[in-house]
């Protein structure tokens, strides 16, 4: 029904003030309906931004979570992501001209890839924390990572920027950020994972050890940014480190570096990504390339390493 | 009239299998039940006695699609149960991929009782849909070692990582042990280690690979876990030989007559293997690694055929000689 035929039926049948306002709940219990068939759970609901009144208008008020966003996303957060390349080190030092199976290595090749094996193992946990950001949630994905990583390389790889997501969050930010009435009690659910990780790291297997993706998930979602946001970020700051650690390997240069970033190829291969996952328990988590488990669990054995990982 | 048999609540697919240590001192069965697809054999007279050896089969020689195998497990303390199998698993065709074949197997290990389950590997056929999922709960000095891997198919019919989808999923937890008669736990079980591998043939985006593709070339992938006071020589054996392994992309300089010296001079039984072995990887283009996680050993390996990723596994577990100790030479026989 448009604005217009309930206009026509307002004008040419005049009702009663009683009978105006029953219409009027009734077309707001179908809004709210129609609102609430786009649940969190529907990949495509972030993907319309809402629409500010007046765009061409400056902010009034700081705009708390597009701030997070720039800051978290930004290359300078020091979470040492430089020091790990995710198996490319590994994957170029097993190429082989002699191997029929494994002739060239490329760039191209591994990009698609190691999105594909990195959201299929990491990303559902990145969005469970997200959504439930309590601290038990966020013990116990950690615990399950840490049980699901089993490499060597890899897991020294998600704890060491885990921690530094960490110490960032307890030294920085949440030391500038606003008592926000919206999620007091994740704020304080950080500091008490903090302590936990600090308590139990000499034990042989630590109740809590900081993994990147579940801590990731429950900073984003503290400091307001959406589901959808998160993920991109988390599948494009992997992206961002790959792409780094391809320069700094010497497989190109920093132009062609900002092309493959800004290309289509890896937009679209991040938001198929997060479809692919966005439904994923993490007990379906798990890995869809395994030979990169070989390759990530070899990267010990390279004669020379730049990298970490 | 009342029939003379006990009634059968069995399910298809279903077994159960309770290994206990009988009074003299060897292992034996307190349960062996088992229902079509499924079939469980255990030898009458059987030649060794380090552990009960039960093999895991079923008819057919496969799973035809939508089959489900349950299978529950329980090994009693200071029990030694061995697993294997007769060929590949195959998983037949399905007709759609919602029909899917199913595997799942439920296995407790009370204190210082041991499991080793060594069985051949899966062999998907093209076009299968299989998922297969195995879990372990394990009290404080159970034992386990755990082999699973995955075939690219049958060659001959060009097949070559040509199914729908295949998933498995292991899983190990410490389970405290129970204080009995249905009083609640004191401590919950915990995950120690989750190893899951999701192979599927769907591509959401055109720059991602073929799934054969993404096998670069492997015809095997594999999985060993190893828990426990009876697999920890072994576990650190691998961890041992994976640290002693040379360096990839390191270059010898050495002159010809110069390598050939190093050879003749004196090498210990357990080098000479070792060399062996290394030139076997490489003609094999045989990949591996090995992690400690949570007090386990994952050990993971792809190798260019079935057979060399066979003989590999067989000639690491004899080389280091525990499961034949422990378990006897019959735990052995799908790897040799």
């Amino acid at each position: 029904m448009t604005i217009d035929s309930i206009q026509d039926q307002v004008f040419s049948h005049p009702k009663s003030e009683t009978d105006l306002e029953n219409e009027i709940a009734e077309l707001e219990r179908k809004l709210a309906t129609a609102k609430a068939k786009l649940s969190p759970h529907n990949p495509l609901r972030c993907r319309q931004p809402p629409k500010d009144a007046s765009p061409e208008q400056p902010l009034s008020t700081p705009n708390l979570s597009h701030h997070y966003h720039l800051l978290l996303s930004d290359s300078a957060l020091p979470l040492g992501s430089f020091a790990f390349s995710s198996g490319l080190e590994s994957y170029l030092a097993h190429g082989h001209k002699s191997d029929p199976y494994h002739p060239h290595t490329s760039f191209a090749a591994f990009l698609p890839l190691s999105i594909s094996s990195y959201a299929s193992t990491t990303l559902p946990f990145v969005l469970s924390a997200h959504r439930d950001p309590s601290l038990s949630n966020l013990v116990s994905l950690d615990d399950t990572q840490d049980a699901s990583i089993i490499c060597t390389v890899g897991r020294r790889a998600s704890i060491a920027q885990g921690r530094a997501l960490l110490g960032i969050w307890e030294r920085s930010f949440s030391l500038t950020f606003p008592s926000s009435p919206r999620q007091p009690a994740a704020v304080g659910d950080l500091k008490e994972f903090a302590r936990l990780v600090k308590r139990s790291s000499s034990k042989e297997i630590p109740d809590a050890s900081a993994h990147l993706a579940p801590l990731f998930g429950a900073v984003c979602s503290v400091v307001g940014l959406t589901l959808q946001q998160t993920a991109y970020m988390f599948l494009f700051g992997h992206v961002k480190a790959l792409v780094s650690a391809a320069v700094r390997a010497g497989m190109f240069g920093p132009y062609q570096a900002q092309k493959v970033l800004a290309g289509a190829t890896v937009q679209e291969l991040i938001t198929e990504m997060i479809k692919r996952e966005w439904d994923t328990v993490v007990e379906n988590a798990g890995q869809n390339v395994p030979v990169m488990d070989l390759w990530f669990g070899r990267h010990e054995v390279l004669y020379s390493r730049i990298f970490n990982s | 009239m009342i029939s003379p048999f006990p009634k059968s609540s069995s399910v298809p697919g279903e077994g159960h299998l309770i290994a206990k240590l009988l009074p003299q001192g060897t292992s034996g069965l307190e349960t062996f039940k088992y229902q079509y697809p499924l079939k469980l054999i255990t030898p009458l007279r059987p030649s060794e006695t380090e552990s009960t050896l039960v093999y895991l089969l079923s008819y057919g020689g496969g799973l035809v699609a939508g089959d489900h195998v349950n299978l529950k497990v329980d090994v009693r303390s200071q029990a030694k149960l061995s697993m294997v199998t007769r060929g590949h698993t195959k998983v037949f065709t399905t007709t759609s991929p919602e029909i899917v074949t199913r595997q799942e197997m439920r296995v407790s290990i009370a204190s210082e009782g041991a499991l080793c389950l060594l069985p051949d590997p899966v062999q998907p056929f093209a076009g299968s849909v299989y998922e297969q999922k195995q879990v372990f709960r394990m009290e404080e000095d159970a034992s386990l070692c755990l082999l699973d891997w995955v075939t690219q198919g049958r060659i001959a019919r060009g097949e070559n990582w040509s199914f729908v989808r295949w998933i498995g999923r292991n899983e190990i937890w410490t389970a405290p042990p129970d204080e009995g008669d249905g009083e609640a736990k004191l401590e919950k079980d915990r995950l120690l280690v989750r190893d899951t591998v999701k192979l599927d043939s769907d591509k959401p985006h055109p720059e991602l690979p073929l799934l054969r593709d993404s096998m670069h070339g492997a015809a095997v992938m594999g999985t060993l876990l190893l828990k426990g006071p009876l697999m920890k020589s072994l576990g650190e054996f691998f961890l041992a030989e994976f640290a002693t392994l040379p360096r990839i992309g390191a270059r010898d300089f050495r002159s010809e007559a110069a390598k050939q010296a190093a050879e003749m001079a004196k090498m210990s039984p357990r080098e000479k293997w070792r060399a062996e072995r290394l030139v076997m990887e490489r003609e094999n283009k045989l990949l591996w690694t090995a992690a400690k996680v949570r007090g386990c050993v994952v050990v993971k390996f792809g190798a260019r055929s079935v057979e060399a990723g066979r003989l590999w596994v067989g000639s690491m577990l004899q080389e280091e000689g525990s499961i034949s100790s422990h378990f006897g030479d019959h735990a052995l026989i799908c790897v040799q």
